[in-house]
């Protein structure tokens, strides 16, 4: 056998042309991969919608569960989710949970769409079918209360998106920096008091959009939400033992979270904070 | 306190299991207690099992079919090819059941046929399918069942046939023709005192272990696998050790505690799970020891995550050496995920794992508006067979609550499995063909390692108009529940898709906050802080460039520019400039205009040394002169005096 040894600048050549050869199929393999795996996606998707389409909510909310169980995280999904659900109960063919599941689809959606069309259908939408739970709970003689709202400062940070406090709180920068320069510099008396006012003013706004941006930053990074997805969410101890006397939380109800242990749930509903069964909540999936 | 005898009178609890007449008892008391599991339908339900998958040559194989009909009553009845098997004289029972649902008759015709099957030589064989005639058509199951038979003797083994006079056909654990026969210990053939042949070593070894686990008695647990996923069948099997020399075993009954399974649903596999089965005889540190099978579960993980199974444990009364002991069996861990995300089918639920079949009925097909139709499905199959399944809603069909029916046990002897069958009333509100859709289950196989659909379409059923003027196509019972939810926003068929990771924020890098927000003060606050510094620097020059020190370093230089010249007169008196300067700015007086010893006590009085000061004036006194002087400088002189008062300028500042 004779052995042909080549020279070092050949070998090493080899060995890139093998190493660039390997890495051209690898990432050629993971973008067929992801390819195929979007088109599974759409397949289902258009699956889904076809179903809902033809009146058949229960092979359309197999669908739109396996699409979110693949990961797919999208505020349309969501909305028509929530509508399959809907459907279900319009049709007479309600499953004990759907109207639940039906408003978290309708949360999901408000929380991830950046489309405002998509946002007020879906409010809409969660406004009927909340309407129905509280009419349920009235004929039960239970609490009505379904949604508590939200406390004054995060209802006032969540009037503008984040990144508009954002710039609210660099335009009052600039107004201030500006307006104490012209007023040290100004050579008119006018000049100077319009530039002192405007300074003046632009330090309350500063304040406020700051506050109000790290509010909704910490809200993003921090704050966990869930909607009550059974009609038997009972206020529990943190062992388990239902309160007495408690009325269920309102199905379709969103709650914040606030710690987990087992199989239970700490959550805040309005000024109550009890322990929930985990399996009676549905969070609700943010991108952020 | 349970006083339990060795091995003979726990082990062949299942004898009964094969008599006829319990055979028949058994379907009698189901036919008559469970008469609406099915309804008629054009198609017939068939199930095949056997009792047995692992037999030895010579043994007898059980097959049973069960057919239930809604047309006619099943009849000649085929066990199909048998190879490697001698096929004995098959029992059959037949039974009818009669129903009325909402004015609806319906009949369903059920036929059991048990044949022996006795093997004959070694090898996997498929039996069957076997045949049955429905109406003038002749109905076969999907596929065969495949039964392996060993070498004679070396088959796991199973509970005898009971002995003849032996015969419990009320299940009361004795025989009613010789009640005092097991009240005597060596009356019945293989009991101990009867005289038995010496027992033979089991080389399984899922009996052996390194060591006994404890004197006399001992228990012992295993898992056949410790990976699964959520709903998949474990096998937990709990063996009893017993010292082969020991006479008597008594447990505490009022101590026993079986294992914790509180993540897992647990079913038996054996028939009788109060009573165990001899598993063998084994040798473990140097001693003999019989093992019966005290329990054979198979458990179901109910979520995913590292799950134990907690110990089982027996306190011992017998033998007195060791009363109050406790044994214990080994505490389990398993590790359970869920079922791959990747491929899995919609409408697939956590926990449906096996392999499963759906069929459905639809009983009758033509009826009026509002009235109602009974659909039949069954789920059949092995595994973690689902308790509910998915009904296809439609507008207009209404489903109500199912009646539920079970037949679960053991499928051979390591398989639970059976059928649940589900028995809907459908009211249909809306004339016309009415398309009820498909029941579907998916699944997961974990002998496939992969997903699976079971799927059965339950057809359209017409629906007539009703004979008061029902509009064809309208659902007026449904009306009351289209008030539910009113004016629901349409939906959409296109997805938003705009991110598909968080989205980045302005505020979360530390750049923007400095740029946007903290700049304008900033560059306020600097323009601000720059212009008093400023101010105060140049202020701080100005005072430097003014200083005796300063002034020193320029006369030093000047002094150093002029020596290094050709006019000893300029040298000499850059000198004395530079030696004034000194004065100034090290002594901190000046002597400029002093004369003679004034120059001196001027030094003397500012803090200079005697010394210094003295030098210091002698030298400007030599260069006064020399400057002054009529006759020419020497301009070697002048630089020897300029060095001289370089020395005399370093000691001032020394001094």
């Amino acid at each position: 056998v004779r052995v042909v040894r080549l020279p070092w600048t050949r070998r090493l050549a080899l060995a890139a042309a093998a190493l660039l050869l390997a890495t051209l199929f690898s990432s050629g393999a993971r973008a067929a991969d992801a390819t195929a795996s979007g088109d599974d996606t759409a397949q289902l998707f258009a699956a889904a919608t076809t179903e809902l389409h033809q009146g058949r909510p229960t092979e359309a909310i197999a669908s739109f569960e396996a699409l979110a169980d693949r990961g797919l995280v999208d505020p349309v999904a969501s909305y028509d989710r929530g509508l399959a659900y809907a459907q279900r109960v319009r049709i007479g063919a309600e499953v004990p949970g759907d109207l639940g599941r039906a408003a978290h689809g309708f949360e999901e959606a408000r929380a991830l769409s950046s489309d405002s069309a998509l946002v007020d259908d879906a409010t809409r939408a969660l406004t009927v079918v909340r309407s129905e739970v509280a009419r349920r709970r009235i004929r039960a003689g239970q609490p009505v209360e379904v949604d508590p709202g939200r406390s004054l400062a995060r209802a006032v940070a969540g009037l503008v998106p984040e990144d508009a406090w954002f710039f609210v709180a660099a335009a009052a920068s600039a107004t201030f920096g500006v307006g104490l320069f012209v007023r040290r510099v100004g050579r008119g008396r006018r000049l100077r008091v319009g530039a002192g006012v405007a300074a003046g003013v632009a330090v309350p706004v500063l304040a406020v959009s700051i506050v109000m941006t790290l509010a909704s930053r910490h809200d993003r990074l921090y704050l966990r939400e869930a909607v009550v997805v059974s009609p038997g969410a009972r206020p529990s101890s943190d062992q388990g033992i239902a309160q007495p006397g408690a009325s269920p939380l309102a199905e379709g109800a969103r709650v914040e979270l606030l710690d987990s242990r087992g199989g239970w749930t700490r959550v805040r509903f309005g000024s109550l904070e009890t322990w929930l069964d985990a399996s009676t909540l549905r969070p609700i999936v943010r991108l952020d | 306190m349970i006083p339990r005898s060795r091995s003979p009178s726990r082990s062949p609890s299942r004898s009964h299991s094969h008599s006829p007449f319990p055979l028949f008892v058994i379907s009698l008391l189901f036919c008559l207690l469970v008469p609406h599991a099915s309804f008629a339908q054009s198609k017939p339900s068939i199930q095949v099992q056997v009792d047995q998958d692992t037999v030895g040559v010579g043994d007898v194989v059980h097959m049973q079919m069960t057919v239930t009909s809604s047309e006619a009553m099943p009849s000649d009845a085929q066990p199909g090819p048998a190879p490697g098997f001698v096929v004995h004289s098959p029992s059959s029972m037949p039974s009818q059941t009669h129903f009325n649902i909402n004015g609806n008759q319906m009949d369903r015709f059920t036929l059991t046929v048990d044949w022996p099957l006795q093997a004959q030589k070694t090898g996997t064989f498929t039996l069957g399918p076997p045949t049955v005639v429905v109406g003038n058509t002749r109905f076969a199951p999907s596929g065969g069942i495949t039964v392996r038979v060993l070498p004679a003797g070396q088959a796991p083994r199973h509970a005898q046939p009971q002995q003849p006079g032996g015969v419990d056909p009320f299940g009361l654990g004795f025989s009613p023709f010789d009640p005092w026969k097991q009240m005597f210990p060596g009356s019945q053939p293989g009991d101990p005192l009867g005289g038995q042949p010496s027992p033979t070593i089991s080389s399984d070894p899922r009996l052996q272990l390194d060591s006994p686990r404890g004197n006399f008695y001992f228990i012992h647990a295993t898992v056949d696998k410790t990976t699964a996923v959520v709903g998949e069948q474990i096998i937990l099997s709990i063996y009893e050790y017993t010292d082969e020399s020991l006479a008597r075993v008594a447990i505490e009954a009022s101590d026993a505690h079986e294992p914790q399974l509180a993540d897992f649903s647990r079913r038996s596999l054996l028939k009788d799970d109060d009573r165990g089965i001899m598993a063998g005889t084994v040798s473990i540190g140097g001693r003999l020891w019989e093992v019966v099978l005290a329990h054979r579960w198979a458990i179901f993980p109910l979520r995913a995550g590292d799950l134990t199974i907690g110990a089982m444990s027996e306190t011992l009364a017998r033998p007195r050496a060791v009363s109050g002991a406790v044994r214990s069996t080994e505490t389990l861990r398993l590790h359970v995920t869920e079922p791959p995300v990747a491929g899995r089918p919609p409408g697939y639920a956590i926990g449906d794992v096996g392999h499963f079949a759906v069929e459905t009925q639809v009983t009758p097909r033509d009826v009026e508006q509002d009235a109602a139709v009974a659909v039949h499905v069954e789920v059949a199959g092995t595994g973690n067979v689902p308790p509910t399944i998915a009904t296809p809603a439609r507008d207009g069909v209404e489903w109500l609550t199912p009646e539920v029916h079970e037949q679960l046990a053991p499928i051979g002897h390591d398989t639970f499995g059976g059928k649940r069958t589900f028995d809907y009333v459908v009211r249909l509100h809306r004339s016309g063909d009415v398309d009820l859709g498909d029941i579907t289950l998916p699944f997961w196989d974990p002998q496939k390692a992969a997903y699976d659909i079971a799927r059965s379409p339950i057809g359209v059923v017409h629906v007539r108009p009703t004979s008061t003027g029902g509009v064809p196509g309208a659902s007026p019972s449904g009306k009351g529940a289209q008030e539910a939810l009113p004016d629901l926003p349409a939906q959409r068929d296109i997805l938003e898709n705009t991110r598909t990771s968080p989205r980045t924020h302005l505020d979360d890098s530390p750049l923007p906050w400095l740029l946007g927000i903290g700049f304008w003060p900033l560059a306020f606050g600097g323009v601000v802080a720059g212009g008093a510094a400023g101010r105060r620097l140049a202020n701080a020059w100005r005072g430097r460039r003014a200083s005796p020190a300063a002034e020193l370093d320029r006369r030093v230089a000047a002094a150093r520019s002029a020596c290094s010249g050709d006019d000893p007169r300029a040298a000499d008196a850059a000198t004395a400039r530079a030696l004034e300067a000194a004065a100034l700015a090290r002594g901190g007086v000046s002597i400029r205009g002093a004369v003679g010893d004034e120059v001196l006590d001027r030094l003397v009085g500012a803090g200079v040394t005697r010394e210094s000061a003295q030098r210091l004036a002698e030298l400007l006194r030599s260069c006064e002169s020399a400057r002054f002087s009529p006759t020419a400088a020497d301009v070697a002189a002048a630089r020897d005096r300029w060095r001289e008062a370089q020395r005399a300028i370093r000691e001032l500042r020394r001094a």
